[in-house]
């Protein structure tokens, strides 16, 4: 019993040191730059409009990613083919690629002379220095999220209702969109949360892709080395309170219980 | 009606190997076997859920081995009822009609209609997770009805539902049936197929062994599987040693079976019913009595099951006044009798066949 209880407070301390560890550094940055100074990065026209841009430009590549993320995922739960491990390598290639690795090679797909680059310029699309670049930049590096989360939601649907939907005279589309889609739906959305997430507070892949139009990440750069960390402080604050905000609000979306669960728990009780 | 011809299909290590059958409009027929046989493998095959290698399968005369699943008519009700837990029971049953894009009154219409046939127009409105079994499999019945499927296939359909509610699902099932519905039934449950089928086949280790109606199959039982099938216990490998026109055989115990079916030459497999066993504490002047030792008591909802240790085991099985008067105890020493005529013999050649007995 000693035991246990040695270990329980061993375990508290190790587990509170890395929440410290986390809390710590940004904790300091709030307690070092005054509500003044925060307010005023706040109504900072530029910062304003790199959060704006940062959070629109991540929203809707998620949104557009999504259209060929998602039956990715569904292929990667149901469909047994050959190189699947490969394929699912390849998915998650991006999460270890160090990012301005991930940003240079991205230049050399979408600049002039890159394969996308080129056809996107005969659109009249310039990819570099542009949204569009960013939002390809921002979609690299967090596509997998989405595409993983939205995998383990549809290999949780039991097969067997997709095959009963089969019987009763749904096609396989009428099948995915009323069924499968539905059951794995807050999967799909956690993917989604985590995407844009992950999109909205990239740096490397992106400052090397498009410096400008400035994102909240590379604006706080450019801030601390042109004007140093006072400066730079409360451009990142008001970011993180922002990213926070819309994190925690779809988060709490994405994970708010579905009427089925809710009584699901009640019939348990 | 449905004509299954040689259809054939690999899994890996298992194969559904050659599988002919025919069914007929109206009929109730029952594939027994163990789980793992193949009998669901069949039937996503007759409902086109998995194509097969080899072979055909016929409805009504039209070759629909390779149609797809949405165009064959043919319903199937999975053995966990695979329900849409985000739709409520009306929108469960609404499903095949919708996707049919029929008119909303006329949807309205046949759910009310089916809903009332199943007892469960009070659980339009509920989640499926808010159903019991019985009230779940109703509704996955339903749901497949008002299909109006040529042929409708159940998988386990009693297998997930509690003791007490079998009975009205197989009422309900006999009434689906009487009024015309062919259904392809299948089970592990020999009960249910004696109370269930107008036809039975035994399917094992993706062969169908035996076939025809119950009766015949589980009175006369071509080997050892299908004979446990129905609930013999009794067997032994005699051999064969014909006088006076009765034949006589003995076990490898040396214990000494007359009978009077004669199909066997040197050796062969016999069977004895508990129930055509007696048992008594004085040997009976008949040709088969056996003494040995009671082994073990059991009881059973209809009296006792005796097991006597006579070298071989033989099973009685004895009433429970019959042991309320004798007090038979274990470890005493009994006689068990049966009639010569009690004894079947059994195709020891296809008995050999059979793996994992």
């Amino acid at each position: 019993m000693q035991h246990h209880s040695l270990f329980n407070w061993i375990s508290a301390i190790l587990a509170s040191l890395v929440l410290l560890f986390i809390i710590a550094p940004l904790a300091g940055m709030f307690i070092s730059s005054s509500p003044a100074e925060i307010a005023s990065a706040a109504m900072d026209d530029e910062i304003q409009h790199s959060i704006w841009i940062t959070l629109a430009i991540s929203f809707c590549g998620t949104l557009i990613f999504a259209l060929g993320a998602v039956p990715l995922a569904w292929i990667m739960a149901r469909r047994p083919f050959k190189g699947k491990k490969i394929v699912q390598g390849i998915i998650d290639l991006p999460v270890v690629l160090p990012h301005t690795a991930a940003g240079i090679a991205l230049l050399g797909f979408v600049s002039r002379d890159g394969l996308l680059g080129s056809v996107a310029q005969r659109a009249g699309i310039l990819l570099v220095n542009n949204a569009a670049g960013i939002a390809i930049a921002m979609a690299f590096v967090s596509v997998p999220f989405l595409i993983n989360a939205a995998r383990e939601g549809f290999a949780a649907v039991p097969e067997r209702i997709e095959k009963a939907a089969l019987t009763l005279g749904a096609s396989p589309s009428r099948t995915f969109f009323t069924v499968s889609l539905p059951l794995a739906w807050r999967s799909v959305v956690s993917g989604l949360v985590m995407m844009f997430a992950r999109g909205m507070s990239e740096f490397g892949a992106i400052v090397i892709i498009a410096y400008h139009p400035m994102t909240a990440p590379v604006m706080i750069y450019e801030r601390f080395n042109s004007f140093g960390i006072t400066y730079a402080r409360p451009a990142s604050i008001v970011f993180i309170l922002v990213a926070l905000v819309f994190f925690i609000s779809f988060r709490y979306l994405a994970s708010e219980r579905s009427p089925i669960n809710k009584t699901e728990d009640n019939a348990a009780d | 009606m449905l004509q299954i011809e040689s259809l054939s299909r690999e899994f890996g290590s298992f194969r559904l190997d050659n599988i002919c059958l025919e069914i007929n409009r109206g009929d109730y027929y029952v594939l027994l076997g163990r789980s793992g046989a193949g009998k669901s493998l069949l039937l996503e095959m007759l409902c086109g859920l998995i194509k097969p290698d080899s072979g055909r399968i016929l409805l009504n005369g039209n070759d629909i081995t390779h149609l797809r699943v949405q165009e064959r008519n043919i319903g199937l009700v999975f053995q966990d009822y695979a329900l849409f837990p985000h739709l409520t029971v009306n929108d469960n049953i609404a499903f095949p009609l919708r996707v049919a894009k029929m008119q909303k009154e006329e949807i309205a219409e046949k759910v009310m209609s089916v809903a009332g046939a199943m007892s469960i127009s009070h659980l339009l409105e509920r989640l499926p997770v808010l159903l019991s079994g019985g009230e779940k499999q109703r509704v996955a019945l339903a749901r497949t009805l008002v299909t109006s499927p040529e042929i409708l296939l159940l998988d386990e359909p009693l297998a997930s539902v509690d003791a007490s509610l079998k009975d009205n699902i197989k009422r309900l099932l006999r009434r689906l049936n009487r009024n015309g519905q062919t259904i392809v039934h299948v089970t592990h449950d020999f009960d249910e197929a004696i109370s269930l089928a107008s036809r039975v086949g035994v399917i094992h280790n993706g062969h169908i062994i035996q076939e025809g109606k119950p009766e015949e199959v589980f009175t006369h039982p071509v080997n050892r599987f299908v004979a446990r099938y129905a609930g013999i216990k009794n067997f032994f490998r005699i051999v064969i040693d014909e006088e006076k026109g009765m034949s006589h055989g003995i076990t490898e115990f040396g214990n000494i079976i007359h009978f009077e079916d004669q199909k066997h030459q040197g050796r062969g497999l016999v069977i004895v019913r508990s129930n055509d066993c007696e048992l008594t504490r004085i040997r009976k002047p008949v040709p088969n009595s056996i003494m040995g030792v009671i082994d073990d008591i059991v009881p059973m909802a209809s009296g006792y099951e005796v097991a006597v240790n006579a070298g071989d085991f033989i099973f009685a099985e004895i009433s429970g006044r019959e042991m309320e008067i004798s007090g038979y105890v274990i470890g005493e020493e009994v006689w068990v009798s049966f009639r010569s005529d009690a004894v079947q013999s059994l195709n020891d050649k296809e008995d050999n066949n059979i793996n994992n007995r």
